[in-house]
């Protein structure tokens, strides 16, 4: 067996991500550096909800393969969009030629996968079907289809599987990505998360009475709820390799409610403060501070409740979400991509969407870019079920 | 890689608990009353009867296994469709002319929503997650609890539970008959430990060891993925040794080979 090797021998040796603002790593630096949000009045085919959404654009003129073609939805197109952009593919492959396919895994978070297909097919067939012929479940709304596909369209080999932890999903794929190299499973593993705008979410986050009028406002005194983003994107780990580093994670259960966290943020407090630790690191250490922040009024408000615990009230926080919306199971994973993209161009962005602090919020926000070289960049991703995951990712 | 197994649970119609399979695999027939519902005390009553068999199955197992583990310990849920019944519910609210799903619903219909509630339920603030893998999700959630166990020295409760799905999306994806299994793992052997596992990757493609057992059919080709547990669990109950091989997606593969728990 290989040899068990530290986090920190692992290197994510690529990236790539597509959200509501373009497609991968110029356009999200352009957006981060602006504060240019991605969301727009929701135009979702059956969505008769007045909201605005982060959809992702030019889904429509990919070329699926052919071959494949029967797992072609909404996700499976958000994952190519991901791998065709800034050479990821190439990079991929590369890695795949290197270390042989056998040694080359993936884990992916998503939360609904590609149930938008279904959601067509029961819209036309009704609830008592039957569903149309050429509809698969293994291929689309199951968990792993999106994971399936990529395997599929790859050939890859090593450990797969997905997680599903709701919003915190794809920020667990790193870690289990990272675990599996650790313990000598798979050379490289291709990490991330996929999920796709659908109605089910739509419709069910508004059923919560947690989808925003407006753009949605992280940290504003006037926040109103969350705006629904799509997104894919793929971190891609290797033993030893070059680039950045997952320094350290963390992950608890609020187990106080399926919906709400406690107010003081316990459970999201304990995911950062075992990250912490993990990467060795004081909080004065931290540079930056993405939190999860959807923009409803609860949320918010645990969530800096946490971070006041753990950092002090000093370290501003920001958020991502009103640039691409929240982006549900791919969250963690496109947040990730682009807290390193703000890495590599060398500023730390603002909250896109807050133009009042809460008074009520201890913290200080981020409000606006400042050019700044960041070390260590700590990410919250939270979710339904009371899954809380944090992460801190380091320069090279 | 190698930890202890500290204690096995199941729930499945005609199976609540491991001695009952046991019996069965003794020689008892395997009766399955009309009626059958999961045996789970964990849940609130008022709320236990808005939620779906599937989250009350793998709450019945968890149960089995929760004495032997400690309030910090870490949960991994595997189930390949997890809710099913939740989401035909919310697909069908979705076709009518003015849609309403009624929020409970929808923040049930999560993959990780068993899990979810019973981390309430129990009040278990450690780290869990919730896996899939189509056919193979038993595999992949004992993959990630070993990597839990033996990288975070952490004990896991592993669920592997799925239900059957409505029609008609059982039309698309048959197999039949709720099954919850589940496995307390730690680190370290303990008093209670009921043997050592050792998992490592192989590309054996060794047949299903399901398919090989004396029990009854509707077992056998029930085509749950989570029978694919029932292996593994038969012969721990059983104090049986030697080895077998548990599916990944694709052609990967674990071998899996039971020890006494008085291995180093």
């Amino acid at each position: 067996m290989t040899q068990r090797i530290e986090l920190s021998d692992i290197g994510i040796i690529g990236l790539t991500g597509v959200s509501a603002v373009g497609h991968g790593k110029a356009a999200h630096l352009t957006a981060m550096r602006n504060g240019q949000s991605g969301l727009s009045p929701c135009t979702f085919p059956g969505a008769d909800v007045p909201c605005y959404t982060g959809a992702v654009e030019g889904l429509e003129s990919i070329d699926f393969p052919s071959a494949l073609a029967s797992y072609d939805n909404r996700a499976t197109r958000l994952s190519l969009a991901a791998l065709e952009t800034d050479g990821f593919a190439q990079r991929l492959s590369g890695t795949i030629e290197r270390w042989g396919a056998d040694r080359v895994g993936i884990v992916l978070g998503t939360s609904t996968s590609g149930v938008e297909r279904l959601e067509r097919d029961y819209r036309i067939s009704g609830a008592e079907g039957p569903l149309s012929a050429d509809y698969s479940i293994r291929d689309n709304n199951d968990h792993q289809a999106v994971t399936a596909f990529l395997i599929d369209h790859l050939g890859l080999r090593g450990p797969s599987y997905t997680i599903s932890t709701a919003c915190s999903s794809s920020a667990k794929a790193i870690i289990d990505g990272a675990q599996l190299i650790q313990l000598g499973l798979a050379d490289a593993v291709l990490t991330g998360g996929v999920d796709s705008l659908c109605l089910t979410s739509i419709y069910g986050f508004e059923s919560l009475e947690l989808v925003s009028r407006e753009q949605c406002r992280p940290f504003d005194v006037s926040r109103s709820g969350l705006s629904i983003g799509e997104a894919a994107a793929f971190l891609l780990l290797e033993r030893r390799g070059e680039g950045p580093r997952l320094a350290g994670y963390g992950e608890s259960s609020d187990a106080t409610s399926m919906s709400t966290p406690p107010p003081d943020g316990a459970g999201a407090a304990a995911a950062m403060r075992q990250a912490l630790s993990m990467a060795g690191l004081q909080p004065v250490d931290v540079d930056y501070l993405k939190l999860h922040a959807t923009a409803t009024p609860i949320n918010d408000a645990a969530e800096t409740a946490a971070v006041s615990a753990v950092f002090g009230t000093t370290v501003p926080v920001a958020s991502f979400k009103g640039l691409i919306g929240h982006t549900l199971g791919a969250a963690g994973a496109i947040e990730a991509v682009m807290s390193l993209y703000a890495m590599a161009g060398g500023f730390a962005p603002g909250s896109a969407g807050c133009q009042t602090p809460d008074p009520e919020i201890e913290v200080a926000v981020r409000m606006s870019t400042t050019e700044t070289r960041m070390t260590h960049v700590l990410n919250n991703a939270f979710g339904f079920g009371g899954s809380n995951c944090s992460i801190i990712l380091s320069a090279a | 890689m190698r930890f202890y197994v500290d204690a096995i649970g199941l729930s499945a119609p005609g199976l609540d608990g491991v001695d009952a399979l046991q019996a069965h695999l003794a020689g008892a027939p395997l009766e399955i009353a009309e009626e059958w519902q999961p045996l789970q005390t964990s849940l609130p009553a008022r709320q236990a009867r808005r939620l779906s068999v599937s989250i009350r199955s793998a709450a019945a197992a968890a149960e089995q296994i929760d004495p032997a583990l400690p309030s910090n310990a870490g949960w991994v849920f595997a189930s390949s469709t997890g809710e099913g019944d939740t989401l035909h519910a919310i697909l069908s609210a979705l076709c009518e002319p003015e849609v309403m799903i009624q929020p409970l619903r929808f923040q049930n219909a999560v993959h990780n929503a068993a899990q979810g509630q019973w981390s309430v339920a129990r009040g278990a603030t450690g780290p869990a997650t919730s896996i899939a893998a189509f056919d193979a999700s038993v595999g992949a959630g004992l993959l990630k609890a070993t990597m839990q166990v033996v990288l975070e020295r952490q004990t896991v409760g592993l669920v592997c539970f799925d239900t059957p799905l409505p029609p008609p999306l059982h039309q698309k994806r048959a197999f039949e008959m709720q099954m919850a299994v589940a496995f307390a793992l730690s680190p370290e052997p303990g008093d209670g430990s009921l043997c050592s596992l050792t998992v490592e990757r192989t590309n054996d493609q060794a047949s299903d060891p399901l398919e090989t057992m004396t029990l009854d059919p509707r077992i056998i080709q029930s085509h749950n993925p989570a029978s694919r547990a029932i292996p593994l669990l038969a012969r721990i109950a059983a104090g049986d040794r030697g080895s077998l091989i548990m599916k990944l997606p694709g052609t990967a593969r674990l071998r899996v080979q039971l020890g006494d728990a008085t291995d180093a």
